[in-house]
């Protein structure tokens, strides 16, 4: 999800996933690559050399795969969230 | 820490140091700045916790799916030999199915040795390798 909105480099994926997740997760380094090692082999990311940036730093984006990917996972949590609140609703009544 | 954590990258398996060891070290040292100017409590927190990760990652990069080694390494990336095979096996599958006359079972071969194939075409884009 950190990645829908622009490609980001490894250090501003773990800075956003903390600012996401309002400092409730906070992924160690070995967390994050074993991580986007499994989204590299979905091919749901792609990794490339950021050009403006005097590092020689990778950053990764989103693949149209991984977009596709992200809106039904995101869908799927919203239907979840729907029946969740439904259940809950009716067990109030 | 910089000695630390190399020392526990070593426990990764050779093709993922080769793919991200360089790049999880340096951000690693931009995390370690960053919580290092936070107090010690919160620089012992983060040391633990990258320690810990760093176990559990190489864990997991073992005994889960392995990483293809790249390409400039030399290396024989393994998703990259699989589907060669599945492909070969794909093939193989097609020419029996046609000596028994079997079309359905040939067409059935005939479509998973094309999805093979684009499959491959699709890691050796990423893989940088070239025919």
């Amino acid at each position: 999800m950190s990645l829908a909105e622009q490609p980001r480099h490894g250090y501003a994926l773990l800075k956003d996933i903390e600012t996401l997740s309002q400092g409730r997760t906070r992924l160690s380094t070995g967390t994050l690559y074993g991580a986007l090692r499994r989204l590299l082999e979905d091919d749901w990311i792609e990794r490339f050399e950021q050009e403006d940036t005097s590092r020689d730093k990778q950053a990764y984006r989103l693949t149209a795969a991984g977009r596709k990917q992200l809106e039904l996972e995101l869908e799927r949590m919203k239907q979840l969230t729907r029946a969740g609140m439904a259940r809950l609703r009716a067990s109030e009544a | 820490m910089r000695r630390t954590y190399l020392f526990f990258l070593l426990s990764y398996p050779r093709n993922h140091r080769a793919l991200f060891g360089a790049e999880m070290l340096r951000v690693h040292q931009e995390s370690a700045a960053e919580h290092r100017s936070q107090g010690r409590i919160a620089y012992a927190a983060f040391v633990v916790r990258e320690l810990a990760g760093l176990l559990t990652g190489a864990a997991g990069a073992w005994f889960g799916r392995q990483p293809p080694l790249p390409a400039a390494q030399g290396g024989v990336p393994t998703n990259i030999a699989e589907a060669q095979r599945c492909i070969d096996a794909s093939i193989a599958g097609m020419v029996q199915a046609i000596a028994h006359h079997q079309f359905e079972k040939a067409r059935f071969y005939s479509l998973a040795e094309r999805k093979a194939r684009e499959n491959l075409r699709r890691l050796k884009e990423i893989y940088g390798i070239s025919d």
